[in-house]
């Protein structure tokens, strides 16, 4: 990867980029005031069994997907794999969590890459709902489109996803900043390994139904700090 | 296609009885006919396959057309209450499915068809050494008719193989009621989440071309194929009701009602309900014991009743 390519991309990984991201805990919420995350260690393992189990084959699937449609210039396959993304999104909440962020992510791409028409074009289809824009398929789309190979792309999604549970579980929960980077460091190996298998010419697929069901319970709690 | 999974072909051969008209569709020879005798060993009772058309010309749902090869066997439908609705078992008497078994189910709903469907047993997958075991469903619900899908649970036993493909279709202001459900393995014997690989696949599609999907691929002895925290629980279930036809707020509604019951066993129970991309709420859950498992279908069940078409629950005479 060249440096503009790299630079260009890390605008949309930087937890700068305004996509909405700190609003959203993933269910993390419910599950730390379900009881089911108390102290670092249960985090990193609820999390871990997230990446590997609910997004291996599904987020990282479409990001992989996208990218390849983003450096093809083909919006058709990005919007096959977005409709196959929202399909299997069951949380209401979770659902409009990665379509919000996704409309920010295409929205400013579309606005500041515009000689890449494959991501206004995306964008429009997003806007008048001929598409959902979830955030794997519109963040793919747009690294694809910058140059990022597909490996790459699907690494910076994930870590960029695990630094949003790092960041929301440190206002949910007594956990500092040492902590949170000791987490992510354990994280890398399973991103990079995901990253590396995950494969586009299976079936997308997912298996987490615990952090699903916290997802769904999210709505009925009594008090919350976030919106998913 | 990549995204879908790709629809494996038919297997062409029939092996069994009609017991209403005859079997539909074109068929291609087998290439094993050269072999006489070879295919009846081979795929008797392995490749089954199970026909049901469903229609109400009056008050009740009769089963208009009916086909199936062994080990499917068919019993005439019972009516539990007044309503019509034809209560069908999906009976395999042959004790479960082992390596290279292939069943199949095609039901058909016609219009204002209602159809309760349930088993009289859990669906056991043995041992395998090599081949699958498969279950491929395909449903079509019409304009109006209610399908209540409540098999017994699946249970993948050490070492087992098993793929279930169940695709459903339906048609303006048609209702699923889908319920599926897996057991870790043959609990009372410590054997937990020991199969070899298990997938299963529910796709609801409506009208308008929208689907709910759930997919997943577990192969314990991989990194992401493994269980995960699940392993800590003993059962995992969906149900998922459906009709493009109903207000959103009948929805939510129903939400608010099953969530409290999803609360009712801490500890016991966890679950969770929402609305899915489809019209509809989508209901996850997890249990530690079989019971706990049963009781929740029966209290969701009949909230749902309730909610949708203001009707008290039925006994299913299994237990």
């Amino acid at each position: 990867m060249n440096t503009p390519a790299l630079l260009e991309g890390l605008r949309f990984i930087d937890t700068f980029f305004p996509s909405g991201g700190y609003a959203f805990s993933s269910g993390l919420e419910a599950a730390i005031q379900g009881g089911a995350v108390r102290n670092s260690d249960q985090l990193a393992r609820y999390v871990g069994d997230l990446l590997r189990g609910g997004m291996s084959r599904r987020e990282a699937f479409a990001v992989k997907w996208a990218n390849q449609a983003g450096a093809d210039g083909n919006v058709s396959l990005a919007d096959e794999v977005d409709r196959e993304l929202d399909a299997t999104k069951l949380s209401r909440e979770s659902r409009m969590a990665s379509r919000q962020m996704g409309r920010q992510v295409i929205r400013m791409a579309a606005d500041q890459l515009r000689t890449k028409t494959v991501l206004g074009e995306y964008r429009d289809a997003i806007e008048s709902e001929r598409t959902p824009g979830h955030l794997a398929v519109c963040f793919g789309l747009t690294l694809g489109v910058s140059g990022w190979e597909p490996e790459a792309t699907v690494a910076a999604f994930l870590y960029q996803t695990a630094v949003g549970f790092v960041s929301a579980a440190m206002r949910l929960s007594p956990i500092g900043q040492h902590e949170g980077q000791r987490m992510l460091s354990e994280w890398l190996p399973l991103i990079e390994r995901i990253s590396r298998e995950v494969e586009v010419d299976t079936a997308m697929s997912s298996w987490s139904p615990i952090q699903d069901i916290y997802a769904m319970r999210h709505g009925r709690l009594e008090w919350r700090l976030f919106r998913s | 296609m990549p995204i879908r999974e790709r629809q494996q072909k038919r297997t062409p051969r029939k092996t069994g009885t009609s017991s209403q008209g005859k079997p539909s569709g074109n068929r291609k020879p087998s290439p094993k006919k050269k072999s006489p005798g070879r295919f009846a060993t081979e795929l008797v009772g392995r490749v089954g396959e199970l026909r049901l058309d469903y229609a109400k010309p009056d008050r009740r749902t009769i089963i208009s057309h009916s086909y199936f090869t062994t080990p499917w066997k068919l019993l005439p439908p019972i009516y539990l209450d007044d309503t019509g609705t034809a209560y069908t078992l999906l009976v395999n008497p042959s004790g479960g499915l082992v390596g290279g078994d292939r069943l199949s189910i095609d039901m058909n709903l016609n219009r204002d068809a209602h159809v309760l469907i349930s088993s009289p047993s859990a669906n056991r997958v043995y041992r395998t050494e090599g081949k699958i075991s498969e279950q491929h469903i395909n449903i079509t619900v019409g304009s109006g008719a209610i399908l209540e899908w409540l098999p017994e649970h699946t249970i993948p036993f050490a070492g087992s193989r098993f793929r279930q493909i169940l695709h459903a279709t339906l048609a303006p202001g048609a209702t699923l009621l889908l319920w599926d459900a897996v057991a870790s393995g043959r609990i009372a014997r410590e054997e937990r989440w020991a199969f070899t690989d298990l997938e299963n696949e529910i796709r609801i599609t409506t009208a308008s071309g929208s689907s709910l999907l759930e997919r997943y691929v577990l192969d314990p002895a991989s990194d992401l194929g493994c269980v995960g925290l699940a392993d800590e629980w003993n059962y995992v279930a969906s149900f998922y009701v459906v009709n493009d036809a109903v207000a959103p707020e009948v929805w939510s509604r129903l939400e608010s009602k099953i969530a409290p019951i999803l609360d009712e066993r801490p500890g016991h129970v966890l679950g969770g309900v929402s609305t899915p991309t489809v019209p509809g709420v989508a209901v996850k859950l997890l249990t530690q014991t079989a019971p706990d498992l049963i009781d929740m279908l029966d209290a969701l069940w009949a909230t749902i009743r309730e909610e949708l078409w203001n009707l008290p629950p039925v006994s299913l005479r299994k237990y």
